[in-house]
């Protein structure tokens, strides 16, 4: 069953462009090479805290659709790879949030939370 | 004191602006709910509602692993 699938890399910021493009290719071969494969550049950019001795790191986001039978060989090779500090591999399923609510739910929401915190006291 | 210690109502602000996923990829607006230590707001600062709450709990912590948000910030050492 193929399912939604959102990678971000983080890469090393003193790799090249070209190597960073290389990479990224033999990560998606081993996935197959999806062929609705989204790719979102985000560039170089400073890490919140230091991760080993590194500051700055070169985000990547790929979306995809893949099996999951092919995702322990892909995951192998993100964590063999050095040039790559780090890599969040999560389901995209978008559609797990929060219901839509109509103009006249969400009034209803907000007075009972209203009620409930009164009961409280 | 009784009405010092009352809460304020607020209502969601997720439900508000009819978000329907909270991006953990958001930092600027995950930044909205974390303290200025970069603990994540509870419910009754935030007045995040329940659902939202778990969701935005998640994604602070997937932006947290990603370096986009800090663990801890405004200590020394």
């Amino acid at each position: 069953m193929l399912r939604p699938y959102e990678a971000v890399y983080i890469f090393d910021a003193g790799l090249e462009d070209a190597a960073i493009n290389e990479r990224l290719g033999r990560f998606h071969a081993l996935l197959g090479n999806p062929a609705d494969l989204k790719v979102d550049h985000w560039g170089r950019r400073q890490l919140a805290y230091q991760i080993g001795r590194k500051e700055q790191g070169y985000y990547v986001v790929a979306r995809y659709n893949a099996e999951g039978k092919v995702l322990p060989e892909y995951e192998r090779a993100l964590r063999l790879e050095d040039g790559l500090i780090r890599y969040l591999l999560t389901l995209h399923d978008r559609d797990l949030g929060a219901p839509e609510m109509t103009e006249e739910q969400l009034a209803a929401a907000n007075a009972k939370r209203e009620e409930d915190d009164d009961d409280e006291e | 004191m009784a009405t010092m210690m009352r809460r304020q109502t607020r209502s969601c602000p997720f439900c508000e602006t009819r978000v329907h996923f909270i991006d953990y990829k958001d930092d600027r607006t995950l930044g909205r709910f974390i303290s200025d230590h970069g603990k994540i707001l509870p419910s009754r600062l935030s007045g995040t509602c329940a659902r939202h709450q778990r969701q935005l709990a998640t994604a602070v912590k997937r932006a947290r692993f990603l370096a986009l948000l800090p663990y801890v910030r405004g200590l020394q050492g």
